[in-house]
């Protein structure tokens, strides 16, 4: 069964499909436009040496995101 | 005259693009009212007619949300451009194309330029040019940014759609039907306000409003048409999320990047791709949970090394040069003020900038290769989480750290920092940053007043409390004035690419010139001011003059050995200066802001020598090295020493001064905080483009100073130390 997460629970790894974004208009406009679309798929390529921020692969790209901007975006896990 | 605009998303190669293009005819300043770099230039046409070309900020959407992206959105509806050119990386299509859709729906001439064609087809990309021409229905050309490869299909196609030509219709993206509808219902009613729908095509201005776009808000509000759009636009929102499941943004986005992907797919054929590209195996090493620290590490030793060890070198030189002039000049020239002027103020004071030109043109050099290697986003992605506990950003660490060495390259260095309250914020606080420049200062006064053990512990405490006040204050400005600014941390991790030595070079060309330009002509008044403060009135007293003419000539008379004679005639010059600096409006300006220092270097009111820290203090505001210098002459005693031994100065400062290790530390904690020189005060203006936060950074400067050293003297002596 697929359960959604938050984008911040992925570990290294991971491959996921975003299912929304909740966050302020204007914050989810602009990861709307680096791609993490709805349906997307994504990597969780890694985690920064302290912890934050993380590493996506989307739309064959590498993206850096605060875990502040992850916990906003949901997702499914992928096998 | 054709001019174009190159659009992109950063890191597409639009720099190298525009340098390929214009060679060495640009220019560089800013967009009106920001600090965003603009650069313009002229290219030639095949048959020989001149072009201008503008280079815009890179942005990944024209959404107007961020300063980037509204220079680039308003630019890019100037009647003055005649033909868009969207630089794409086709080696990353989906994305670039994004800001593509956008572009059609400008409804301008516009040509798609694939640029990193050379790293597509060792990749095993092939383009389809053809179908990606019918697609986005205007001229495709393939382009290499580095070797300047297809520069010339690239004018050949703005030609082709350059003003004057029957430029094809360009299609755009289909939001479906229901959107469509909708949009269509707006235009109908913007089309009603001419005016309105002449700033913008009305297509683009209903997308914009169902985006939400503030700016486009804005528009409908001054139309006379605003109550009708305004209606519509409600009722459109309420239809599509009633029918649609989400709102408007997201649906457009969607379907923006479902049209970049379905023309990825039908004009792209992959290869066999690599297992695992080439940068993701370098971060396998650069970004490693343990190797990434110490790498990171290593590189910021390494720049910083070049910098300010190698940089030492050429500095040097130019400051010898500098002191040769002022002699020469001192000796050549008939005596008189201009003299005096040129040799003892503009020289002196012009040379104590020019002198920072190779560390800022080496440093800059560094930083611009980072940035383009593509290493800097690694380094931010590496520092960021320690970095945003201090209310920064992961690239301010490296302004910090070169902080260390001048904080004048250091602020410029804030120039690749995109969120603009991230990056004053990395301006204000760099000040705190204790330069190489503060360091004769502590010196000077841990040496007299703390054993060696203690006195290096001093000192190692000054560049502690610094970074302690900078993490502080960062906290501060971001908690109370730019709790409101808030930029979400989105950035691209680029491919590693091999900058090219000509980018580089460029960069620490326009960085050097800008540097003397700018902070040159701000340091040349104030070197002319201080010059004046410290000269006038002067001793009008001919009897003195007289008299050091006599003793001049007694010195002479006594045929000592030429060595111990030109000894002796400088102590009598600088016994000189001394008198007319003790007579100077800056003494009198000393002795005026006494009473704001006494509480924290006199708090017993014992001290006769008082006003002297005063003008100390006022002088370091050109440079910090001058407090030591004006320190010497106020007291009459040479700041070199023997060996192992106090200077002159030091001991004269510990028998006589009436400073205590605590007042004295007071001293050095206020030179640590108040502004570190009219040099860098400079930079600040010119990296704000605004006198207002350039007078914060002094104003705050200032009162930190003072409320830190009062506390440190209040303190301790409460506790019963000094
Ligand atoms: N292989 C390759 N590298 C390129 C090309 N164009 C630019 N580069 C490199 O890509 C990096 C980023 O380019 P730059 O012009 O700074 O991109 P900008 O951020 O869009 O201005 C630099 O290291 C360039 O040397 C190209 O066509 N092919």
């Amino acid at each position: 069964m697929n359960t959604t997460l938050r984008l911040s629970d992925l570990k290294a790894g991971d491959r996921a499909r975003v299912t929304s974004i909740q966050a302020e208009p204007a914050i989810r406009q602009r990861l709307q436009e680096m791609g993490l679309t709805r349906g997307e798929t994504l990597v969780l390529e890694k985690v920064a040496p302290l912890g934050d921020p993380m590493e996506l692969l989307v739309r064959s790209y590498h993206l850096s995101l605060r875990r502040e901007e992850g916990a906003c975006i949901f997702v499914e896990k992928e096998g | 005259m054709v001019t174009i605009a190159l659009a992109g998303n950063p890191n597409c190669g639009k720099t190298s693009l525009f340098n390929a293009l214009t060679g060495a005819r640009q220019h560089v300043g800013n967009w009106p009212g920001v600090t965003v770099e603009r650069r313009a230039g002229t290219f030639r046409f095949e048959k020989g007619e001149e072009g201008t070309v503008v280079d815009l900020p890179g942005t990944y959407s024209l959404s107007a949300r961020s300063e980037d992206e509204r220079i680039a959105a308003s630019y890019l509806s100037e009647p003055e451009v005649d033909v868009i050119v969207n630089v794409v990386d086709a080696t990353n299509l989906e994305r670039n194309l994004y800001l593509t859709t956008q572009l059609l729906e400008l409804k301008r001439p516009m040509i798609l330029v694939l640029n990193m064609a050379d790293e597509a087809k060792a990749q095993g990309l092939e383009l389809d040019l053809e179908t990606m021409r019918k697609l986005i229905g205007g001229p495709v050309v393939t382009t290499v940014g580095s070797t300047g490869e297809g520069l010339e299909a690239l004018k050949a196609a703005v030609l082709e759609v350059a003003p004057g030509t029957s430029a094809p219709t360009m299609p755009h993206v289909n939001y479906g039907l229901d959107i469509e509808g909708e949009v269509a219902k707006l235009e109908l009613e913007i089309s009603r306000d001419e005016k309105l729908a002449a700033t913008m095509p009305p297509r683009r201005l209903s997308l914009r409003l169902l985006e939400g776009a503030p700016d486009a808000l804005e528009m409908v509000e001054r139309s006379h048409a605003s109550k009708a759009i305004q209606a519509r636009l409600e009722s459109s929102l309420a239809f599509l999320d009633d029918h649609l499941g989400a709102d408007a943004p997201t649906l457009l986005a969607e379907y923006r990047y479902g049209f970049a992907r379905g023309l990825v797919k039908e004009s792209v054929k992959r290869g066999e791709t690599p297992a695992l590209d080439r940068s993701s195996r370098m971060d396998r090493v650069l970004t490693h949970r343990f190797w990434g620290f110490p790498i990171f590490l290593a590189v910021m030793v390494a720049v910083y090394s070049l910098t300010f060890v190698v940089g030492a070198y050429p500095q040097d030189w130019i400051g010898t040069g500098f002191e040769w002039l002022q002699a020469f000049l001192g000796s050549h020239l008939p005596e008189g003020e201009l003299t005096s002027l040129l040799a003892n103020g503009i020289v002196p004071g012009v040379g104590s900038v020019v002198v920072f030109l190779p560390v800022i043109m080496i440093l800059m050099g560094c930083i611009s290769f980072l940035e383009d290697s593509g290493y800097m986003a690694r380094a931010a992605f590496i520092m960021d989480r320690l970095m945003h506990k201090m209310g920064l950003h992961g690239k301010s660490f490296i302004s910090l750290i070169m902080g260390l060495g001048c904080n004048a390259p250091a602020i410029q260095a804030t120039r690749t920092i995109e969120a603009r309250s991230d990056r004053l914020i990395t301006i204000l606080v760099n000040p705190l940053i204790s330069c190489s420049a503060r360091l004769p200062v502590y010196i000077l006064f841990a040496g007299a007043f703390f054993s060696p053990f203690h006195g290096a512990l001093v000192i190692v405490g000054m560049h502690v409390l610094g970074f302690a006040l900078a993490i502080i204050m960062g906290k501060v400005l971001r908690l109370t004035l730019f709790r409101q600014d808030q930029a979400p941390f989105v950035m691209e991790l680029p491919p590693y690419r091999m900058p090219l030595p000509r980018t580089t070079i460029l960069h620490m060309w326009e960085k050097g010139t800008i540097f003397l330009r700018k902070a040159g002509t701000v340091i040349f008044a104030g070197a002319v001011l201080i010059w004046f403060l410290s000269q006038y009135p002067g001793i009008n007293d001919k009897s003195l003059a007289i008299e050091r003419h006599k003793q001049e000539e007694q010195i002479k008379a006594q045929g000592l050995a030429p060595e111990a004679e030109k000894a002796a005639i400088d102590d009598l010059e600088f016994a000189h200066q001394g008198r007319i600096m003790n007579n100077s409006y800056a003494a009198r300006f000393g002795q005026l802001v006494q009473p704001i220092f006494r509480p924290i270097l006199d708090p017993d009111h014992r001290r006769p020598e008082a006003w002297k820290d005063g003008v100390a203090l006022t002088a370091g505001f050109v440079a910090k090295e001058i407090v030591v210098g004006t320190m010497g002459v106020l007291n009459q005693a040479r700041e070199e020493g023997e060996e192992g031994q106090l200077s002159p100065l030091q001991q004269n400062l510990r028998d006589n001064s009436g400073l205590t290790p605590l007042t004295a530390i007071a001293f050095m904690v206020f030179t640590l905080i108040y502004i570190p020189c009219l040099g860098t005060v400079g930079i600040i203006r010119k990296e704000t483009q605004s006198w207002g936060w350039t007078g914060f950074s002094v104003g705050y400067g200032l009162v930190l100073a003072w409320v830190l050293s009062w506390l440190i003297v209040t303190l301790g002596r409460a506790l019963g130390l000094g």
